[in-house]
């Protein structure tokens, strides 16, 4: 493989990881948020009898 | 039932996205002019038309909010998590856009990035959503949601610009590849690899979209369950 060819490469590899590490923080982040929420949930339908 | 429903979509999801990479890498030849760097396109170019789509939907959101504040509550409360949800999830898409393109742009034209009219409108795009979403985030109040909708229905004018700027301007970005001029367009080898991750980043878009929404929505009723039980102590 020439030195092109082997740059190409890193070059297509470092985008498509920032690609699914933005996608996947992202997810992971919601998902946080949601679990967040389903824990509050019970507290806020308590208060509110 | 409906769990299966999200868990069987999440599964199709899933499998499209596998199946996309599979076709991006393997099945499509490498271009002769650009060698392996153009695969890049698989990811940025639907990474776009997703983020432009989300941001219609944002659009379509704040209109409907605005339209419906004073008569249907919960319609209007309904449209704004979808505002917020367009929004947020065509922020994600936008950065991911932002960065594969100077990564392709670095190996294809030898530079990081130019302000030429396709970049630049573009992270203008990006940066009036950001301020979209700060202004979510830190103005409190019950102007905040009528701020947002007419923020997030100017914003939305910048879509149209960023996909017209190579067509109505000279870019280092290149001219369209799809309804473009004449002896524009892919060869007939990579067409399929791109409309399967057209295809599969669409899917995964509207997964995280839904869950966005959903998300907002039950924020939204905390929320109001809080108010609730302050009137009430």
């Amino acid at each position: 493989m020439d030195q092109r060819a082997i740059l190409d490469h890193q070059f297509t590899v470092a985008a498509y990881v920032v690609t699914w590490a933005i996608q996947l923080g992202y997810l992971a982040w919601l998902g946080l948020k949601w679990r967040a929420q389903k824990r509050e949930a019970p507290r806020t339908k308590g208060n509110s009898r | 039932m409906k769990k299966l429903a999200i868990g069987l979509y999440a599964a199709i999801t899933i499998a499209l996205m596998v199946w996309g990479f599979y076709q991006a890498i393997y099945v499509a030849p490498v271009d002769a002019m650009q060698g392996e760097v153009y695969r890049i396109i698989f990811y940025h170019v639907p990474s776009a038309s997703v983020a432009f789509l989300f941001f219609a939907i944002s659009l379509a959101g704040s209109i409907g909010y605005l339209a419906f504040r004073r008569n249907h509550a919960i319609r209007a409360q309904a449209a704004d998590a979808w505002a917020l949800a367009g929004a947020e999830v065509g922020v994600v898409f936008c950065t991911v856009v932002l960065i594969t393109g100077p990564i392709w742009g670095r190996r294809a034209w030898g530079i990081w990035w130019t302000w030429d009219a396709r970049l630049t409108t573009t992270l203008v795009l990006w940066l009036i959503y950001v301020s979209y979403l700060l202004l979510r985030r830190f103005v409190a109040g019950p102007q905040m949601q009528t701020l947002a909708a007419v923020l997030g229905i100017f914003g939305a004018l910048d879509v149209p610009i960023v996909y017209m700027s190579n067509r109505w301007w000279r870019t280092q970005h290149p001219a369209p590849v799809f309804g473009g001029s004449e002896g524009s367009g892919m060869d007939p080898a990579m067409v399929g690899p791109f409309l399967w991750n057209m295809v599969s980043w669409l899917a995964w878009g509207l997964l995280i979209l839904a869950l966005r929404y959903q998300v907002e929505r039950q924020h939204q009723k905390l929320a109001a369950q809080d108010a609730q039980d302050a009137l009430n102590a």
